[in-house]
């Protein structure tokens, strides 16, 4: 019984694989950590397809995930849902990254949500779809930043993929640009002679003698005479382009 | 180039206003802006290192004390306060056989190394023909670009701008505002007069003063409010502070650079120092006469009261 159950079970897991994909989002979202993953049994499944083939089939088109906080990302982290999940520590620590070995390879995975499918255990920040990385979200920014050396924090140290640490260094150079980071700057130093305006360079220089309307470009375009043979060759070879 | 005031009879002698680049001047904003050893050495975000221990007696802990005290004095020397510069608009030649001949602008500048940058040559050949010499902007532009100061970007950051300096200036953040500020402007440039403007307009609106004490920009802060005949605030928060010597300090500076004021001549008159001066001019000359005055009496209690006991 139980065989025959499994059989068709994978039967139908072939012939329908776009409706187990949907399942992952939202596996994702409800994986608390600390508490066992609740997995959905594929075997629910058949009675589901049974039932409403048709309207499983529409709802087959996988949706993409889109947060309640698109809009206002800074206001997650003020909220109970994210308390309850993380408490006070930040958002990638007890993440660990699986890799075959002791030793990481030495870049996380270059993305991962690629389309609407994400890989088996994403990073700190895909895991989660309210987490946005946003120049403006600053506690967010600052837990990925060395409060004492104010560095960003290397990616295996983290955890998370490639293309979120490319969008957080980029986030964290825009909020430092706009003021909601502060950094290090370096003394300059002032010297007392500097800022005279007197020489000609930034200072006053009398206007140049303007051209009337008889004058020649040069002064002395007027005492030189051509040679009339040398003019003659010049404009035989450039005939074409003489008006 | 030194100028004293002469506080005397106003039609016997010509009354010469101080400026900030006075000796005496620069020597009371200096004591103003006191020397807390702690918050100028605070640590800093930089790579991290081990620490360093070493065993000194009291002598050499004394001279260790003194060295940082020299240095301290150095980091806190007041950035320049200049009068805006006169915007650059000397035509060098008009040459219309070049019009037309390209639709970009050429911009020539004389990359030679050992020159002052004040004495750099920077000409800009228009579309019409016109040889112009280049704006203070464009200047400093293509200044950054051949000879790159670190952290000084080509165009201004973002955080200049109004709604973000706003935001800024509610996280009390004015001293890292300043200090970019510094970086990226010259002092005698438009938009730094304008960003140190607003930033001491915010400070006293909100009495934040403590935020720069200690800091090489509280002189030009109190050069600012002593300028804008606006030191009320300022010398609130230091009776609040019990900062009694610096409130003296301000008073005497506000006399020298405005001495036509009825407190300054009751003063010369008088020959008051100290609360007697405060007094003075808490009566005559401030908004906020009642909050001074009561300033004072909270002042002496304590005095009197250590007196008593």
């Amino acid at each position: 019984m139980a065989a025959s159950m499994q059989l068709i079970g994978n039967l139908l897991c072939r012939i329908t694989p776009s409706i187990l994909q949907p399942l992952r989002p939202f596996q994702s979202l409800q994986r608390i950590p600390g508490q066992p993953c609740l997995r959905t049994s594929p075997f629910m499944l058949p009675s589901h397809s049974f039932c409403n083939e048709a309207s499983a089939e529409k709802a087959a088109k996988p949706k993409v995930v889109t947060s309640r906080y698109k809009d206002r990302p800074w206001d997650y982290l003020e909220s109970e849902e994210y308390i309850e999940k993380y408490g006070t520590s930040s958002v990638w620590t007890g993440y660990r990254r699986n890799h075959k070995g002791g030793i990481p390879p030495q870049k996380t995975r270059k993305t991962c949500i690629r389309g609407v499918k994400v890989c088996g255990n994403p990073c700190p920040i895909c895991r989660d779809p309210n987490i946005i990385v946003h120049h403006q979200n600053v506690k967010l920014l600052k837990q990925f930043i060395n409060s004492e050396t104010g560095i960003v924090y290397d990616p295996t140290r983290t955890g998370i993929c490639m293309k979120q640490q490319k969008l957080l260094v980029k986030a964290v150079g825009t909020a430092k640009d706009h003021g909601f980071l502060t950094f290090q700057i370096p003394y300059v130093h002032f010297s007392e002679q500097d800022f005279s305006s007197s020489h000609d360079a930034v200072g006053k220089t009398p206007p140049p003698p303007s051209l009337s309307a008889g004058d020649s470009w040069y002064k002395w375009y007027g005492e030189i005479i051509p040679d009339e043979t040398e003019v003659a060759k010049v404009k035989k070879i450039y005939a074409d382009y003489l008006k | 180039m030194s100028c004293y005031t002469v506080l005397c009879y106003k039609n016997e002698y010509t009354m010469i206003t101080p400026q900030f680049t006075d000796e005496a001047v620069k020597d009371i904003l200096r004591r103003i802006t006191g020397l807390d050893l702690q918050k100028v050495f605070r640590p800093i975000k930089q790579e991290l290192k081990a620490p360093t221990y070493k065993l000194m007696t009291d002598e050499q802990l004394e001279q260790a004390v003194a060295l940082a005290k020299e240095q301290a004095e150095k980091l806190l020397q007041m950035p320049p306060v200049l009068p805006e510069r006169t915007p650059i608009s000397d035509v060098l030649s008009e040459d219309r056989v070049l019009e037309g001949m390209d639709s970009a602008k050429y911009v020539f500048t004389d990359i030679t190394y050992n020159i002052p940058h004040r004495e750099r040559f920077i000409v800009v050949r228009e579309p019409t023909g016109t040889l112009r010499k280049a704006t203070w902007e464009e200047r400093d532009r293509l200044i950054q670009v051949y000879f790159p100061k670190e952290v000084r970007k080509i165009s201004p950051p973002h955080i200049f701008k109004e709604e973000n300096l706003k935001m800024v200036f509610s996280q009390d953040q004015h001293e890292h505002v300043l200090n970019l500020c510094l970086v990226q402007f010259e002092p005698d440039s438009s938009e730094y007069i304008k960003v140190h403007t607003a930033t001491y307009e915010d400070l006293e609106k909100h009495d934040k003063y403590d935020l720069l004490r200690s800091t090489r920009h509280f002189g030009g802060l109190a050069w600012y409010l002593v300028k804008a005949r606006r030191i009320d605030g300022l010398i609130v928060d230091m009776l609040k502070r019990q900062l009694l010597q610096d409130a003296v300090s301000l008073v005497r500076l506000f006399h020298m650079v405005h001495p036509d004021t009825e407190s300054a001549q009751e003063a010369a008159n008088k020959e008051a120092t100290n609360i007697d001066l405060l007094t003075i001019y808490a009566q005559k000359e401030s908004q906020r006469s009642g909050y001074i005055e009561l300033a004072l009496q909270a002042y002496k209690q304590p005095a009197a009261e250590a007196l008593a006991a």
